[in-house]
């Protein structure tokens, strides 16, 4: 544990920007003393203090309750820099732009799913590709896919694939502006265009689940959500395009970095002041791979409605509710006062609180809807947000457990077999194509997901609204 | 003799190499590959019976890290997009910033997902007569 690690409250702590001489502002954790412990065991500590060194950043570098070891940031982090100054840093998004969940609920119980439910796992692991994702092996007949990358799952309203009502529960509408197609390189479109609609592989994942318990019956109310309710929760991303996205802009801004004249503890912070040419060309194929990424999960959802059509009928899946879409890969300009920042999220979710004119009217009353998986096996949760994390995170919490074992730790300690045998006989039914993938996202690999969220939650950042428990999941 | 391992990363996949020559270096970042794409719960794949197919790959970078980079991301994105599994070299020149390679590769359908390799931690350094690298690769 760094000796200069302050306690500031019951669960921040600081370390001072003085404790480096290239920090710029002080590295903030959000944790109680079990979660910093484990914070504290590899390099999730350094790796927030250099990005405290980034060229414009305000406030601190602050790491939510889940981070742990990443590249370049920790994942777990949110940085704000002050334009038209601050730097934008392609790897402080990291590969997958815009990966995030998206929550539907079905109209259902899930005593009224009943023995349904294995034949229901079974459609989506077949409607839905996963793994490393050659492509979905199925085309999307008529889809434009620069319309894809300028407007988000917007261009798929058209086509049958997305509704109005999709589009309006989904973060930022599920498109960010000023999305340009030009600044993507052939090579990400190679890579991104036959996989839209795919899950991917790694710890992105289709769950089936109940709503276990309400915590918030106003909030439960307004997401649309009750006890015993069946809903499915799609974690995945911006694919093979982001990640080359990301690769591109990472190696361009690391060979500008003397030209714009900054100096870096870590070459994958690499970074351009976010006005600058190489800023916004950044700026520009970011967006349009968070569009893509906002139109893959759509295409998902789509698919898990054409599953639950099969089993259950068509009026079920028409009456599939999107609850909403939450990111927690990308940086977005924000303002904040006066201050116009560019915001950082490298595995860290906005949570805007009630009130904000950035969330939809129908849950403006209550705040942002935010999902946090667990680990595969345990619970989810579905938060709020709330006016706190305006004032102490740029409206941002966490995004997940956050792990706490290496993959190669993971699998010596279960082999995928086992893991799968274990979650059967806990009532959840499995799909995956991988063993080793299974076992390299064991539950044991992962922070406790309650205490995560107890801590964002005594921080006031948000609120619980409802816990899901999974009865099914197919990964990636 | 030449060594790779997996360093233990809590997010990621920390590779590091030790070889007799940056050709070996090379050599060793392909053979690791080839492990992490296999599948089964050992890490190795049967290629027994799989049909191979050759690809010709040419890179250049300003420094021997980021041409590592450049190789090791170039093979991940033949096996995302191609579906192909690395098994050997039967040409591979290495010069000032550049490499040439032909690769013998199977056709497989590798399940595990390469996302990209970082610039975190990639070095590429002379330690005496013998060369160390390393990559944090995105999974």
């Amino acid at each position: 544990m760094p000796a200069q690690l302050t306690r500031i409250d019951e669960v921040v702590w600081e370390l001072p920007a003085a404790a480096r001489a290239d920090m710029r502002v002080p590295a903030r954790v959000f944790a109680d003393s079990e979660l910093l412990d484990a914070i504290a065991r590899d390099d999730s500590l350094e790796q927030l203090q250099n990005v405290a060194t980034l060229p414009g950043i305000v406030e601190a570098a602050i790491a939510m309750p889940d981070i742990h070891q990443g590249y370049g940031f920790p994942v777990g982090t949110v940085a704000a820099t002050a334009l038209p100054d601050g730097v934008v840093s392609p790897g402080g998004v990291g590969y997958d732009i815009n990966c995030g969940v998206r929550l539907l609920a079905l109209p259902l119980s899930s005593a009224e799913l009943g023995e349904r439910k294995q034949q229901l796992v079974h459609e989506l692991a077949r409607a839905i590709p996963a793994g490393i994702g050659r492509g979905a092996g199925r085309a999307l007949a008529g889809v434009d896919f620069d319309a894809v990358l300028v407007d988000g799952p917007r261009s798929l309203v058209g086509h049958e694939i997305a509704t109005e009502d999709d589009v309006e529960r989904t973060e930022s509408g599920g498109r960010l502006a000023g999305a340009d197609p030009g600044c993507v390189s052939k090579r990400a479109r190679e890579r991104g265009e036959p996989q839209l609609g795919t899950m991917g592989s790694g710890n992105h994942f289709v769950e089936l689940q109940r709503v276990e318990r309400v915590c918030d019956a106003d909030g439960a109310g307004a997401f649309g959500i009750a006890e015993g309710q069946v809903t499915v929760l799609i974690h995945s991303g911006s694919r093979g395009l982001g990640h080359q996205v990301c690769s591109d802009y990472v190696a361009m801004m690391d060979a500008a970095l003397g030209r714009h004249g900054i100096e870096l503890p870590d070459r994958q912070l690499s970074c351009a002041p976010a006005s600058s040419p190489d800023g916004r060309a950044y700026l520009a194929a970011m967006a349009a791979a968070a569009n893509f990424a906002w139109a893959n999960r759509q295409v998902i959802a789509h698919r898990v409605r054409l599953a639950v059509r099969k089993v259950i009928g068509a009026e079920a899946a028409r009456t599939t509710r999107q609850v909403y879409d939450v990111v927690h890969n990308v940086a977005k300009l924000e303002r904040y006062g006066r201050r116009e920042l560019c915001v950082h999220r490298k595995g860290a979710t906005r949570a805007f609180p009630a009130g904000s004119e950035e969330i939809p009217a129908a849950y403006r009353d209550v705040g942002q809807p935010v999902f946090i998986p667990g680990s595969m096996g345990t619970s989810s949760f579905v938060l709020a947000g709330r006016e706190a994390a305006m004032q102490r995170s740029f409206g941002t919490v966490c995004h997940g457990a956050g792990r706490c074992l290496s993959r190669t730790a993971a699998r010596k300690r279960v082999s995928g077999s086992e893991l799968r045998r274990e979650l059967e006989a806990a009532g959840i039914t499995v799909r995956s194509p991988s063993n080793r993938g299974l076992a390299e996202e064991a539950p044991f690999a992962y922070k406790a997901v309650e205490k995560v969220v107890g801590v964002v939650e005594r921080a006031g950042l948000a609120n619980v609204v409802a816990e899901l428990r999974p009865i099914g999941v197919v990964k990636g | 003799m030449t060594v790779y391992r997996w360093v233990e990363h809590t997010g990621e996949v920390e590779l590091e190499i030790e070889a007799d020559s940056e050709r070996q270096v090379f050599v060793d970042a392909m053979a690791a590959l080839r492990e992490l794409l296999s599948d089964g719960d050992d890490g190795q794949a049967d290629a027994t019976g799989a049909q191979l197919v050759e690809r010709t790959i040419s890179l250049a970078a300003e420094d021997r890290p980021r041409l590592l980079a450049a190789w090791l991301g170039e093979l991940a994105f033949l096996a995302e997009t191609q579906g192909l599994v690395p098994e050997a070299l039967s040409v591979l020149r290495l010069g000032e910033g550049v490499i040439d390679a032909n690769v013998c590769a199977r056709v497989a359908d590798p399940p595990h997902l390469i996302k990209a390799v970082t610039y975190h931690r990639l070095a590429f350094e002379a330690h005496g007569e013998r060369w160390r690298a390393r990559a944090v690769l995105d999974v």
